[in-house]
């Protein structure tokens, strides 16, 4: 909770504060300001909702920093969910709350109403970062607008959490966390894509992110819908009710829908796969459903981008303010920059999060003890960081490979000229681009492994927001162009920059050997 | 005779780690010979772990030594451990990997391990290895545990509690296969807290309390029968007798 609130308060508080660093201060400056954001937010109309007013401070941090905030909300609603719904039960925690005189139905309902409690913190931690944004500068904002924006993400959080905790109860536990993703997702992208795809206009009224989309009450002529904020009110009561009512009904360890188990005849005999037996090899095999489930996503999504990217640009062309901004931007090649723009942005959040699940594998390793029984065998430390990070650097090129080549198929077929060098660089890019994430994951697991996801997390979201952190904190030239957002750079437009593939190597390479020398150090056991 | 061959099979000297608070293990020097079954005794939190992990190489002592079959434990680490069979206290989790993938993934990174001496030891805990890992009981769990740690027949048993969650005939059925091991020529280090299991198959004892060997004793014919007196005498008077409500 702490460290949602943290990240909640200081994400807007840079937004808010980045916004007087970079719209300028005169009417006319501002005004160009809200043209070039309008463009910006025409190319993430697949994702987010058109702003109101990017010329002014609400509307910008409404468009730049609550959206976004939202989506972190949910995934952190949905991690909570299902690891209190299958993660605890796993661990025993359930069992033993439930030895004691709490019932089923109140035991969920308390922990909604943990959730609930937290996530206000984090909403109220968010509107506090923007009234201090606004008292840098010298503003001052209408503190409805401000509290209505809190109490929908809180709506919002909550609904997502109610969803997540009764599929949760529906498949087994392994599935939960996969299942509820998956639902919350897809409600997502059924909400998002129906901004641009007319046929999914009439079915959008079953998303709850629809009627948080309603309202937008931060710049001024905003709005705040009552009726859609108390649907996402009705769908976390009925959803915590339906969870409850589900949790009652099912045996512990088990799902309300029951799958029959395979018989399998008993076997005294070690496996006869030798892909056990390779290094790199038997790590790459291991995680092969996830390879399979990361490169399927990553291509759908780069399938999405390029069917959107004609669309997008049409909305753009239509736009008579922006034909200039545009002809200056794109140098004549609008199709592969807001593809490069779009896809690529999104490209690398997702590595950095691929990053960040095999760093939440290390330390798990590490906490379960499977590390400690690894190093019982004669295998040194050393070789066991190197194989992580070769494990990874695989992966990261398949799923690369494979989605960037779904990208210049798709492109191809919808008539858009991509460069197939510039995409087959672009999409490689993202290999060492993760790899600098994993290098410092690999660190901060040799030095606390149950604090080095939510330090990482926190380490990739500065790097994300390097532009408005640097202008607020003042940071050096050479400290903000080693963000790995920033080394990454515009392959897909203006090719490969060598000194910043350099620079990301490097800075991956010295996470490694760091890690390395950290881990021969180290104790290793619970 | 080689200078491997007359070394002890286990030896510190001083051997610290000092956690604070006097927590840890404090001046260790122990010696284990060559086909010895020394059984390591202490209450929860005496520092059995802790030496048992410090012999292993995993934590890193804050003064002293210790040295398997002449070799540093913590420099020598990976070579240390190809004569090694290791049962840690806890036992790992190995997810949804099944029982027989757990075993061939660590023979992978072992090298060396025959598949029969697997099966052999599968069929005598009679472990079905086409589970996955995650189904387990936590006494089957045990048994995969000791089939990694017996099934590259080593020179040498680091075991943490082994019949840990074991029930009484796999229990009796380890004990029978420690035997074997130590028969042909292993040393073995088994820390419990069960009395009578340390009575029923060590050669010999060591009592640890806060963080010190307190006593070493033999276990013969003569003085078994009072290793709970011992134990005892160690720790009874450290425990508070319970006050008496008011009536």
């Amino acid at each position: 909770m702490i460290g949602f609130a943290a990240a909640a308060f200081l994400s807007i508080l840079a937004q808010t504060a980045g916004f007087y660093q970079i719209a300028g201060h005169s009417p006319a400056a501002r005004a160009a300001f809200g043209a070039s954001m309008s463009a910006l937010a025409a190319q993430f109309v697949a994702l987010f909702p058109t702003p109101i007013r990017p010329d002014t401070v609400g509307g910008f941090v409404e468009f730049r920093g609550i959206h976004p905030l939202g989506i972190l909300l949910c995934v952190w609603a949905l991690v909570s969910a299902t690891g209190f719904a299958r993660g605890d039960e796993e661990r025993g925690i359930v069992e033993a709350s439930l030895a004691t005189p709490t019932s089923r139905a109140a035991l969920v309902a308390s922990r909604a109403a943990a959730f609930t409690i937290a996530i206000a913190v984090a909403s109220l931690a968010a509107c506090a970062g923007y009234l201090a944004g606004l008292a840098i500068g010298h503003e001052t904002a209408e503190l409805r607008g401000v509290l209505e924006d809190g109490v929908l993400l809180v709506a919002l959080g909550v609904a997502c959490y109610a969803l997540s905790i009764f599929v949760a109860q529906l498949v087994p536990g392994r599935a939960a966390t996969a299942a509820a993703g998956g639902l919350l997702l897809g409600l997502f992208l059924l909400n998002s894509l129906s901004r641009v795809l007319q046929s999914l206009v009439a079915w959008r009224w079953l998303s709850p992110f629809r009627y948080y989309d309603l309202s937008q009450p931060l710049p001024p002529g905003g709005t705040f819908d009552a009726r859609g904020f108390l649907i996402l009110v009705a769908i976390a009561v009925v959803g915590t009710a339906a969870a409850a009512l589900a949790f009652t009904r099912r045996d512990l360890g088990s799902s309300l829908i029951p799958f029959p188990a395979r018989h399998r005849p008993v076997s005294f005999a070690p496996s006869g796969n030798m892909l056990w037996r390779v290094p790199v090899v038997r790590g790459v095999y291991e995680r092969r459903l996830g390879i399979v489930a990361w490169s399927a996503g990553m291509s759908l999504l780069a399938f999405m981008f390029v069917l959107l990217t004609r669309t997008i640009v049409n909305v753009l062309l239509s736009v008579p303010s922006l034909l200039p901004y545009l002809s200056v931007f794109v140098h004549q090649q609008i199709y592969p920059a807001v593809l490069g723009y779009t896809w690529l942005n999104v490209a690398q959040l997702l590595f950095a999060a691929l990053a960040i699940t095999h760093v939440a594998r290390w330390s798990a390793e590490d906490v379960d003890g499977r590390l400690e029984m690894t190093l019982s065998q004669p295998f040194p430390r050393a070789a066991v960081v190197v194989e992580r990070m070769a494990v990874l650097t695989v992966i990261a090129l398949v799923v690369s490979a494979i989605s960037g080549t779904v990208l210049f198929v798709q492109s191809h077929i919808q008539g858009i000229d991509l460069n197939a060098g510039r995409l087959a660089a672009a999409s490689l890019m993202l290999v060492p681009f993760a790899l600098v994430f994993a290098g410092a994951g690999a660190v901060l697991a040799a030095v606390n492994p149950r604090a080095a996801v939510g330090l990482l997390g926190a380490f990739a979201f500065a790097s994300y927001l390097d532009i408005e952190l640097a202008t607020i904190f003042r940071l050096p030239l050479w400290l903000q162009d080693l963000s790995a957002f920033k080394l990454f750079g515009t392959p897909l437009l203006t090719g490969v920059d060598g000194r910043s593939l350099a620079l990301m190597v490097l800075l991956a390479m010295l996470g490694l050997g760091s890690s390395i020398l950290l881990m021969q150090k180290r104790d290793v056991g619970r | 005779m080689l200078p491997e061959m007359a070394a002890a099979a286990i030896r510190t000297s001083k051997l610290t780690k000092d956690y604070g608070a006097g927590r840890g293990v404090f001046d260790l020097d122990l010696q284990v010979s060559a086909q010895e079954v020394f059984g390591y005794l202490g209450p929860n939190g005496a520092g059995k772990t802790t030496t048992i992990r410090l012999l292993m190489g995993m934590i890193r002592p804050t003064g002293g030594s210790a040295y398997i079959f002449g070799l540093d434990c913590a420099r020598d680490a990976v070579d240390v451990k190809r004569r090694v069979g290791y049962i840690p206290g806890d036992v790992p989790q190995f997810g949804s990997l099944t029982g027989s993938e757990v075993v061939t993934y660590l023979a992978g990174m072992r090298g060396g391990v025959d598949p029969r001496r697997v099966r052999s030891l599968c069929e005598r805990f009679e472990l079905d290895l086409g589970r996955r890992f995650r189904e387990y009981s936590s006494g089957n769990k045990q048994k995969l545990a000791i089939v990694l740690a017996f099934m590259h027949q080593p020179d040498l048993l680091i075991l943490d509690e082994p019949t840990s969650g074991l029930d009484p005939l796999n229990r009796q059925e380890f004990y029978t296969l420690l035997r074997e091991t130590r028969d042909h020529g292993a040393t073995v280090f088994l820390s419990s807290h069960i009395l009578s299991e340390v009575e029923h198959i060590c050669d010999r004892v060591g009592i640890i309390r806060d963080g010190r060997l307190v006593h070493i004793a033999e276990l013969d014919e003569a003085t078994a029968p009072n290793l709970e007196e011992i134990f005892l005498s160690y720790f009874s008077e450290s425990r508070t007798k319970p006050k008496l409500l008011p009536s």
